[in-house]
């Protein structure tokens, strides 16, 4: 999903993001549409209709329960329909609702609805999301815990982050096949492509970044669906405000725009050029998409006609989707050469909704209208295009009342031309539905007859849960894990090394202060951090005595000295607490992250030592000829190259060249071992690259300093050839500096793992920690970056210990 | 071959990679401050014909998604990487060398305090430094530069206390201190003006860490932020785009690349040349 709903009633929001969710999944209606786009029953068995059109009797399902236990009859249909009509009504479809002269239950199982004159569509109408049937019971509470009689109850809604689903294992129709969907909410396009990658999701109804469709078609976990969509993207133009009123004008802006510019650059080419707010699948389509072609010299001239000739200021007022943002730079400059100043404001959904769509103070704005069949918006007074025109309002009347397919069609065809004609709009681009989903999920909608992914068939082979499932894991065990393996190195080293205990315990102490240290200057940042974490979980609308329960359950309302002790001693046994977005454990969100950034640091560590220590030494043999020049210039670039951007070259090279590996994203280490390790060669060879080339400078000018010392001039002296002196002799001592900086690099490579990571859609440590900054769970960030720092403490100490290993003289506790 | 012709031979290999460094270096200078007066197009227009243009005589590298020149966009680029390497190492060396000099000059509990706060600061890698200064105060360009500049003062704390103990123990120092001057201002007028060659080496060398630093923090979004242009930015925004508008990701990486070799050829080359103690290395 790429936008949030505001609310998840559909019967009284218009987001289409309502429908997308809860539509046949939660909520049903008397009537259905279908993938196809027909009617079709639903908790309506069957129905007739009296000859004059005007009299519905519909027969009711029995034995269909809402999700909260009460029975649904005749009682839920007269509530629902009467509350839809009612002059209070708030169900944005409400003019359809008023044409109803009574709705009365004949019995439980009979409704009888009677028109005030014959609605054609009246039966497709039922079927939409604004008809579906609610108790009264729940009506209320539907915004925020929806209960329908859908395959699908509602579990959660995690405000900002996702809703979920599960199944409705008393649901009255057949049982869907999925336990549990989650709609995730991911609103940048970048970052949808990145979690779609990642494997952070299964899928995406309308795919929002288009231009990364070349590369998802090529990869073989995914399957993208094109659909016919109903998507009409326009620049709506508000027909009262100057100099809008003026036709002459309209018609100008018609002239200027390029509307396959605009589809390129806002669509990446997906879509089709229109004249008119209609869906060419549809067979009462009129192309009109000629009937004001490109052409600025004469958007000027008529600009002039109208008085405009030294042109004018406007703004263009664009909706956070992708397809608004860059169509509407393009549409600005394109207004701009023709003398038309354009001053862009970006707005979120919920100002635009109120600014524009109710307000409507705007002068222009793109948006895409994604209701079917949905022209007879224009014969709405208070509509935000402002427009007027009676001959268009007796047509749609007219249409309204018609039944009969052929007529209804030729209807439809002039109303097309009336608005073309008046120019009411810039009528831009029909885009259609473009789903991606995993090769693996089956019985998904591609087309879209109206805004909805009915998941009633849907099914993923082998999963249970469509999207993010956080399923029951073990408590993290790294810390204590690592502890164990620092205390075993430890007395490994201990006995094999025969060290001193002074100088085994002074590095002991120095590691633990050294934590100690650095988990107290974690704790105060975070502390400084502004942001009341309770209050964030909560939402906006939190209710103060709930928001202090919530503080005491998570030891919020403790004194600073006692939470640190107490998140101190969780990391101690495995307990981070609870995520303050997805309020599962953290040590569960870390987990398996952790086992993918680990290991991506061993691989680039172990690479970066197997190329750089050789490289250095085979330089320092070969010093000042040519083999060993060639490898101080590589190791001299190596250093310069930033590590992401090695990472993104691999990948055009090994994934979008000779396709050897994937461009990203983790099977996981159940898919086994090789095509685990297969998605981790890439990102390591980027991290260990630029490493080695350090280690390759470093381990070349330590052999030469000791090639230096008065010893190996002995050696020589003695007769030894230089290649063995430097075997004999000068190795283990030119490898104590080489230690330290091996130490430094498994730091640097575990922090730069998190970059890397983000170039390959790795769902390690980096890509939760970079998504917890964003969503302000400091908490996880708090523990993430406390796991990071204890692993370099540790590589550290380890360093230390490996010191009295080479050096004799260092484990005897003498100055360092 | 004889010893002496060899390290002439190495001499003259690492002056002409200063030549090339420093030529580069200036070049990058001289792109970002021009870019203050005159890019070749607006780095905010857009040209929907050019979109994904190839580069070519109109656009010298190409256009982006959106039709911005990618010309115009490095070198404003280059003017923020250089803006904030800049200050993240003036923090440094600010911070850095005083308390170096303290710790040298005192030695005792400030001598301790010092290289402890270094350790400390050692433990948290630049980046995940940068993660939780953003974690805190939240993403920005000035924000990198504290997050960078912080990482910098133990690396000069370190260097500038190993580099004065020894002149310390030299007979001037010693002479001065007989004539009573006090610790603190023997350290400015003499310890200083000893060791400024290695803290210029070592600021070349910090300077291009940064660059890269820079580029890593706005890549993953922690760095300047939008409309401002910057290279890591560039690379991120570009990425998906890769496989059909590749001069989209390699030149902004390239100019990363060349910058930070350029800084490096520069800092080696006036290593040797500042720094005594190398002499004998080649």
């Amino acid at each position: 999903m790429q936008l949030e709903p505001p609310n998840l009633d559909p019967t009284s929001g218009a987001a289409a993001a309502i429908d997308e969710i809860v539509y046949a999944n939660v909520f049903e209606g008397l009537t259905r549409i279908n993938e196809n786009g027909a009617v079709a029953p639903s908790l309506a068995e069957r129905w007739t209709i009296s000859d004059d059109g005007l009299v519905y009797d519909f027969t009711l399902r029995k034995d269909v329960r809402f999700h909260d236990g009460t029975a649904f009859d005749a009682g839920d249909v007269v509530f629902t329909l009467d509350r839809a009509r009612a002059p209070a009504s708030t169900n944005a479809q409400r003019p359809i609702f008023e044409q109803i002269e009574s709705v009365t239950a004949l019995a439980p199982d009979r409704v009888r609805v009677t028109l005030k004159e014959p609605l054609g569509a009246f039966l497709t109408y039922l079927g939409w999301g604004d008809a579906v049937i609610v108790a009264p019971e729940s009506a209320a509470t539907n915004a925020s815990k929806p209960v329908g009689t859908g395959p699908f109850r509602f579990q959660r809604w995690r405000q900002g982050a996702s809703v979920s689903l599960v199944r409705n294992d008393d649901y009255w129709g057949a049982r869907p096949s999925l336990d549990q969907v989650n709609f995730i909410f991911i609103p940048d396009p970048t970052a949808a492509f990145a979690a779609l990658m990642a494997g952070d999701v299964d899928g995406f109804p309308n795919y929002p970044a288009p231009e990364n469709l070349p590369l998802i078609e090529s990869d073989e976990r995914f399957q993208v669906l094109y659909g016919t969509g109903e998507g009409e993207m326009i620049v709506a133009i508000n027909n009262t405000s100057p100099p809008f009123d003026d036709i002459r004008v309209r018609r100008a802006l018609n002239h200027a725009i390029d509307k396959q510019a605009v589809i390129d650059a806002g669509l990446f080419g997906y879509g089709t050029p229109l004249g008119s707010h209609f869906p060419p699948h549809h067979p009462a389509y009129v192309d009109l998409s000629a009937r004001y072609p490109y052409n600025p010299a004469l958007a000027r001239k008529m600009l002039a006609e109208a008085g405009l000739a030294r042109g004018f200021r406007t703004t263009l007022t664009l909706p956070p989707p992708a397809y608004a943002r860059r169509g509407g730079e393009v549409i600005a400059a394109q207004l701009e050469a023709v003398g038309v100043k354009v001053e862009i404001r970006n707005l979120e959904w919920a100002q635009w909704l109120e600014q524009v769509f109710s307000n409507k103070a705007y002068d222009l704005t793109i948006v895409a209208h994604t209701e079917p069949l949905d022209i007879d918006i224009y014969a709405r007074d208070d509509y935000y295009f402002q427009y007027r025109n009676e001959a268009f309002k007796s047509l749609i009347a007219a249409l309204r009342r018609e039944s009969d397919p052929e007529a209804r069609n030729d209807l439809f065809r002039q109303a097309q031309k009336i608005i073309a004609d008046d120019a009411v709009n810039v009528f831009i681009a029909s885009s259609p539905k473009i789903a991606v989903w995993a090769k693996d999920v089956t019985g998904v909608w591609s087309n879209a007859p109206l805004q909805a992914n009915d998941f009633t068939q849907a099914d993923v082979t082998g999963r249970a849960a469509i999207a993010i499932s956080h399923d029951d894991k073990q408590a993290f065990p790294a810390m204590p894990f690592l502890l164990l393996a620092a205390l075993g190195a430890f007395v490994a080293v201990a006995f094999y090394s025969r060290a001193s205990l002074a100088f085994l315990m002074s590095r002991f102490v120095a590691m633990i202060a050294t934590l100690a240290a650095a988990s107290l200057v974690i704790f105060l940042l975070m502390e400084v951090a502004p942001g009341d974490p309770a209050a964030f979980m909560m939402g906006l609308n939190a209710d103060p005595a709930s928001l202090a329960a919530l503080k005491a359950e998570l030891g919020l309302d403790q004194p600073a000295a006692l939470r640190y002790f107490n998140w101190l001693g969780g990391l101690l046994t495995g307990d981070f607490g609870l995520s303050y977005t997805y309020r599962v454990p953290v040590a569960e969100l870390i987990a398996d992250r952790f086992w993918i950034s680990l290991p991506l640091a061993l691989i680039a560590f172990a690479l970066s030592t197997v190329i750089g220590v050789p490289a250095g030494l085979a330089a320092a043999a070969r010093r000042n000829r040519p083999g060993g020049r060639a490898i101080l210039t590589a190791a001299q670039a190596g250093v310069a190259v930033p590590n992401f951007w090695l990472a993104i070259l691999l990948v055009l090279c090994f994934s979008v060249s000779l396709r050897w590996f994937s461009a990203g994203g983790f099977p996981g280490w159940d898919a086994g071992l090789i095509p685990a390790l297969k998605s981790l060669a890439l990102p390591a060879l980027a991290l260990a690259l630029p490493q080695a080339a350090i280690l390759t400078q470093i381990m070349r000018s330590s052999m030469l300093d000791t090639l230096h010392e008065d010893y190996i001039r002995t050696a020589r002296a003695k007769g030894l050839s230089m290649k063995q002196a430097l075997r004999r002799h000068a190795l283990r001592n030119a490898l104590i500096p080489v230690l330290t900086i091996l130490g430094l690099q498994f730091a640097f490579l575990l922090a730069g793992s998190i970059i890397v990571e983000n170039v390959f859609y790795l769902p390690g440590l980096g890509r939760l920690v970079f998504q917890s900054i964003v969503q302000r769970d400091l908490i996880v960030v708090k523990s993430i970056v406390m796991v990071l720092v204890f692993i370099v403490i540790f590589a550290a100490f380890f360093v230390d210990l490996a010191y009295g290993v080479v050096d004799p003289r260092l484990r005897e506790g003498r100055a360092k | 071959m004889n010893g002496a012709a060899i390290r002439t031979r190495g001499r003259r290999a690492r002056d002409i990679g200063f030549t090339i460094g420093a030529v580069v270096t200036i070049g990058f200078g001289f792109l970002a401050f021009l870019s203050l007066f005159w890019t070749p197009y607006d780095v905010a227009a857009l040209d929907v014909d050019a979109r994904l243009s190839p580069p070519s005589l109109a656009h010298w590298f190409g256009a982006n998604q959106l039709g911005r020149d990618v010309l115009s966009m490095i070198m404003v680029g280059a003017r923020t990487s250089i803006a904030v390497a800049f200050l993240a190492v003036g923090i440094g060396m600010g911070l850095g060398v005083p308390l170096g000099l303290a710790a040298a000059a005192f030695g005792g509990v400030i001598d301790d305090v010092v290289m402890r706060m270094g350790d400390l600061i050692f433990a948290f890698p630049a980046l995940i430094l940068a993660i939780l200064i953003a974690a805190v105060m939240g993403p920005g360009a000035f924000n990198a530069i504290i997050a960078i500049g912080v990482f910098n003062i133990p690396v000069f704390a370190r260097l500038t206390r190993g580099a004065a103990l020894p002149v310390w123990n030299q007979g001037y120092v010693l002479a001065a201190r007989c004539a009573g001057k006090n610790r603190a201002a023997i350290s400015l007028e003499h310890i200083l003006p000893n060791i400024a060659p290695v803290l210029i080496v070592q600021g070349t060398v910090q300077f291009s860490l940064a660059i890269l630093a820079e580029a890593g923090l706005s890549y993953v979004g922690l760095g300047a932020q939008p409309p401002s242009p910057s290279w890591g930015r560039m690379l991120a925004e570009s990425q998906t785009l890769a496989s059909f508008a590749p001069w989209l990701v390699i030149i902004p990486g390239l100019a990363v690349f060349l910058f930070v070799l350029a800084l490096n050829l520069v800092g080696d080359g006036l290593r040797h040349r500042l720094d005594p103690r190398n002499g004998r290395r080649s």
